[in-house]
């Protein structure tokens, strides 16, 4: 017991502060008369998230180091993934400080804390050096999101919504589970670089293969890809805009992370059937290929189909993992770097397009299209940005989402041999793509102007939110350096496997 | 030289300041965007000055690296690019002169001028890129230039539909072009042009990758410079302004595919299939083109055909190993086709319409634009003196002294139809009487909008006297850096290319000038052979039913299955009592164990396959 109490707590500190702001901001919620606006809480909870981003920011130069009896690991995919996290964290905490539904705010305040701890909880994901840490971790990430989803108690389509991703969420943590007691079965422990190294002895390769398989589908929840992706348009459209916007990118970065953390320390290694180098990850590709092309394909091909923005930016992140996943399945040397960099594009270019989206629902109670109509008009630099977003979603050069895009693409073509399928399914799913992102800048930029009434002014959470995501997508897409200095930092995460 | 990289950058900051001032500023603006391009056109001018007595020159720097890999920007300065860069700016900057006049009076007159400099600069952009890879992102960015400016008549729900059809063909071509990049990169690790020749040269590509990636690279020209069969955007383009349908989908952009190949050609003489594909692909455009010229009634879809047709003819040239012939009637047809749109422009600006079945007798009324219209339409048609006629006359001897008999004859009977589809619009436009009355007083256009056109037609003449039998070939020794022999081409080409021009141009009198021959001539005899070439041989026709409705009927067939097909497994598995209130519930209850299933599904599926294929999945 003793060596806990010894361990280098400091290495926590990010999550410590995140812990502590979202607990002082419960507190304060529960004595806070009900009439008094909950801003304020949305925005201490934005700033205690760029606390945390600072403490991780410090902790880079930090030799890696696990404590806990290796259960909470430092190295440098956790510090490198939690700057993600927590960036998208304080994105999201800007929209809700921003957020104004038309029955009121009254649950702000739970907004801003739930978040933290689901926040908590994908930081932590990046942090488990252990299957039971992972899953906790996983845990408390998802549970907050359920009620994150069914805040706005009064609206139907927002308790379907919690519904429908409690029922799904509850089905794929079974899934992951089942796989998690293959190995645990297989192994007898739960440290994830013991299991590995225990794996190498063992002779069990369809067993293996078995809980890979299940471990996949699993993870492909939080990733919403296929199979596990249908919940993904009916939850994104009926819970509060900042809720699926943390949804889309928090929430979908960490499903990343486990994905990394958990398939790939425990099987990279592992041996397979008729392999040399014997490597049951290598051996599944062709699996995780077949789910990233079918991933790709349905996020671009149904979302032609949709004229809820909602919905459309649901599929767009149908089709977004997608693209990451096929990033996976190349498994070049730099597929983590690559993966990082389209995440932080993916963030930003998301961000910025919800937190204008949030503004369009709240102002006119829906979230069809129509919103979008002639909004040059009359506030064309709103439209400008929008329009940037949708840009870098669709991958157009100068903007983060060309550069991100651009790295896949890299990685998918220099591996031996090369992923020339996926690589044609990734261009030829971009250019359907560019249907339905076009068709949105047709609404915003050569329409006459739908409704009468103009867009009232952008509260300041979001309009902060929206700058700073636009100087982002601009910033990454002419100047991608200055992410590689970043990246730099870690050093291709030479210290991820064992 | 070393200066190269100011050149695009004027037309940045005009598009820049337009977008931040551009309101305030209204008709200000476009002394702004005339200013930016001038000054581009000097610095061009600069740079080819200093190319002449100079060497290549290239510089770099690091972008990223990714791996080993490094990725540069850079400006280079070959004596292509440095040509191409004063032809862009020199059309750029008619063009915004002529614009003033055209474009008066509307009330998004700064933000046309905003978009004419994001479009100049990527043009810019393109034609100094030293790699393939920012070559690509400039392309692109034209094309989103193009596609800002075909709609900019958003309310016209012809100019939406054009602007997006523009931008989604052009892309089915940049997919190739993109496909074929990477495999270069993949295959010789760098994006430069000096690179990837210098890997061609020693092998290094093999011949039927050279094949692939060449031919891939062409699909990318083929979608930009509407090559069939993707050229059905560039007629629908015409709903653009007319100034931008001269400098965009004339002169600039459409001809950037020509460049692209000119710029790869190393790549392509190293294959011959790869060759003739561009020379079957051009020739036969240009034919097919010219045939649907000739029957059309909008007086700038006539010129958008004759647009497609005389790009066939360049790319006819570069299939036919002859570089210097592509690039020769590139600036000449930038210059003719430039002028015959602007003075189309200033003739739709005075009738208010486009349809030429309702103008007619306009040669007195409008004493400028006529007789510059004249001298386009000569031009173009190849009448000995005039610029066309060099160029085309080159590209022919190119056919022919490759050895490719039938291209020959093909690019020769596409000569005779475009002279005849030309002077048919000549003369159904000026000559004759007015066949429709028009309100108002039908005048001549502003100076702001003749002087342009002047420039333009001096050009149309003299541009052909720097490539000529006579006076020597000064342009294709200067791309070729001296190396250039003018290969002995037949005499009696030229005589056989004027008088097959001559020949149209007396059939086109004899049947709208004087009239011997009736109008309805062809469409009397060959009724289905004139309907189809009035439905541009159906091609969209085509397009609609097959490839749009094959995409909106995977995207129905797979919103389908969602919905309806595994709703139906589950239906059978809890029974038909679930049946009636399932169908019910289609709408908006999205079922939850519906996506179960699907998770449930998905796992099975892949357990199977690996169950059954024993761990060796493919």
């Amino acid at each position: 017991m003793n060596d806990v109490w010894q361990s280098d707590w400091s290495l926590m500190t990010p999550e410590w502060i995140v812990l502590a702001v979202a607990v002082v901001l419960l507190l304060i919620d529960v004595a806070m008369p009900d009439e008094r606006s909950r801003r304020p809480l949305a925005w201490g909870a934005a700033l205690g998230a760029v606390l945390a981003l600072g403490a991780t920011a410090a902790l880079i130069p930090a030799e890696p180091a696990s404590i806990l009896h290796g259960t909470f690991r430092l190295d440098s995919f956790a510090k490198a993934f939690k700057l993600l996290l927590l960036a998208g964290g304080a994105l999201a905490l800007l929209i809700v400080a921003g957020w104004n539904p038309k029955e009121g705010s009254r649950y702000g305040g739970e907004f801003a804390y739930l978040l933290l701890f689901a926040l908590l909880g994908a930081m932590m994901t990046a942090s488990s050096g252990d299957l039971l840490t992972l899953f906790v971790s996983v845990e408390l990430l998802t549970v907050s999101s359920y009620i994150l989803a069914g805040l706005r108690k009064t609206v139907a389509a927002s308790n379907e919504a919690a519904l429908k991703y409690v029922i799904n969420g509850g089905i794929a943590t079974a899934v992951m589970l089942f796989g998690m007691s293959y190995v645990f079965g297989l192994t007898g422990t739960t440290n994830l670089n013991e299991i590995a190294r225990r794996l190498q002895e063992t002779n069990e390769p369809y067993m293996l293969a078995l809980a890979f398989l299940l471990l996949l589908i699993g993870v492909s929840f939080k990733l919403a890809a296929v199979p596990f992706h249908m919940w993904a348009p009916d939850v994104y459209e009926g819970a509060p805009v900042p809720a699926t916007a943390f949804f889309a990118v928090v929430s979908k970065t960490a499903g990343f992370v486990l994905l990394l953390r958990l398939l790939v320390t425990m099987f990279a290694a592992a041996p397979a059937e008729g392999r040399d180098p014997s490597s049951l990850l290598l051996s599944m590709q062709p699996a995780i290929a077949v789910l990233a092309g079918l991933t790709m394909i349905i996020g671009s091909v149904v979302a032609l189909r949709q004229r809820s923005l909602k919905r459309l930016l649901a599929y767009s992140s149908i089709a977004h993992a997608g693209y990451l996943l096929a990033g996976f399945a190349a498994m070049s040397w730099a597929m983590i770097d690559s993966l990082w960099i389209y995440l932080l594009a993916y963030l930003l270019m998301n961000m910025g397009a919800f937190a204008i989206v949030s503004h369009i629902v709240d102002e006119t109670g829906s979230d069809d299209w129509d919103g979008l109509t002639g909004l040059y008009r009359h506030r064309p630099l709103l439209a400008a940005a929008l329009g940037l977003f949708l840009l870098s979603l669709a991958g157009i050069p100068g903007t983060a989402g060309f550069i991100a895009k651009l790295h896949l693409f890299i990685g998918l073509v220099v591996t031996e041999p090369g992923h020339y399928v996926l690589a044609a399914v990734m261009a030829i799913t971009t250019v359907i793509s560019y249907v339905y992102y076009f068709n949105l800048i047709v609404q915003l930029f050569f329409r006459p102007l739908f409704s009468s009434a103009p867009l009232g002014r952008m509260s300041a959470g979001l309009s902060a939110a929206v700058v700073l995501c636009a100087l982002g997508t601009l910033a990454l897409g002419w100047a991608p350096g200055l992410a590689y200095n970043v990246l730099a930092q870690f050093d291709h995460f030479g210290d991820f496997l064992p | 030289m070393n200066l190269a990289w100011v050149v695009p950058l004027f037309p940045l900051c005009s598009f820049v300041l337009l977008l931040w001032f551009g309101r305030k500023w209204k008709q200000t603006s476009a002394y702004v965007g005339i200013a930016a391009t001038l000054l581009s056109l000097l610095a061009a001018f600069g740079v080819l000055v200093s190319r002449l007595g100079g060497a290549t020159y290239e510089a770099n720097w690091t972008w990223m690296k990714i791996g080993d890999a490094t990725l540069t920007v850079g400006v280079s300065v070959t004596a292509l690019n440095a040509w191409m860069l004063v032809v862009v700016a020199l059309v750029s900057w008619l063009v915004h002169i002529y614009s003033q006049g055209y474009m008066a009076g509307d009330e998004r007159f700064s933000t046309f001028y905003a978009y004419l400099g994001l479009f100049t600069f990527a043009m810019l952009g393109l034609v100094l890129s030293p790699n393939l890879l920012q070559a690509y992102m400039f392309w692109e960015l034209v094309g989103l230039g193009s596609f800002l400016l075909i709609g900019f008549y958003f309310y016209k729900e012809e100019a939406k539909a054009a602007a997006k059809k523009a931008f989604i063909m052009t892309r089915i071509g940049d997919v190739g072009f993109l496909i074929g990049v990477l495999l270069l990169f993949w295959q010789t690790k760098s994006f430069d042009y000096d690179d990837i020749f210098r890997a061609v040269g020693n092998g290094t590509l093999s011949p039927g990758m050279t094949t692939l990636t060449a031919i891939l690279i062409f699909i990318g020209a083929i979608g930009k410079s509407g090559q069939f069969p993707l050229h059905t955007w560039l007629p629908d383009a015409m709903e653009g302004p007319t100034p931008v349908s001269a400098l965009i989908h004339a002169a600039t952009m459409v001809a950037a595919g020509v460049y692209l190949v000119a710029a790869l050609f190393p790549l392509y003489e190293a294959s011959a299939a790869a060759m003739m594909t561009v020379a079957v692909i051009g020739g036969g455009t240009a034919v097919f083109a010219a045939t649907i010229g000739l029957v059309q009634t909008d007086i700038k879809r006539v010129l958008a055909y004759s647009t497609i047709s005389q790009l066939g003819y360049m790319m006819l040239a570069l299939g036919s190993g002859s570089y210097v012939a592509a690039i020769f009637h590139l600036t000449t047809h930038a210059f003719f086709k430039a002028l015959l749109f602007l003075a189309a422009g200033s003739v739709i600006h005075a009738v208010h319409t486009q349809n030429i079945e309702e103008m007619g007798g306009l040669w007195r009324r409008l004493p400028w634009t006529a007789p510059l219209f004249l001298v386009g339409a000569l031009s173009i048609s190849g009448v000995p003196l005039f610029a066309g006629f060099f160029s085309k006359d080159e590209i022919l001897a190119a056919a022919w002294t490759n050895g490719s008999v039938g291209l020959f004859w093909l690019a020769v009977a596409a000569a005779l139809l475009t002279s005849f589809y030309m002077f048919r619009l000549f003369f159904l436009v000026f000559a004759g009487e007015a066949r429709h009355r028009h309100d108002g007083a039908v005048h001549e256009a502003p100076m702001s909008m003749t002087a342009p056109m002047v420039v333009l037609g001096v050009l149309s003449v003299a541009a052909g006297y720097i490539q000529t039998p006579w006076f020597g070939s000064f342009l294709g020794e200067w791309l070729t850096d001296g190396a250039y022999h003018h290969e002995a081409a037949p005499g009696w080409i030229a005589v056989v290319a004027a008088s097959v021009s001559l020949a149209g141009i007396l059939l086109a009198w004899l049947m709208y000038g004087k009239r011997t021959v009736p109008r309805d001539w062809l469409s009397a005899r060959a009724p289905y052979g004139y309907e189809l070439l009035r439905r541009h041989y159906y091609m969209d026709d085509l397009y609609r039913s097959t490839v749009v409705a094959l995409v909106s009927s995977i995207s129905r067939l797979l919103g389908y299955v969602d919905r309806y097909l595994v709703e139906g497994l589950v239906q059978f598995v809890t029974g038909t009592v679930n049946a009636i209130a399932a169908a019910g519930s289609r709408g908006q209850n999205g079922q939850a164990q519906t996506y179960g299933l699907v998770a449930a599904a998905g796992l099975a599926m892949l357990v199977v396959i690996f169950a059954l294929t024993g761990g060796d999945w493919l």
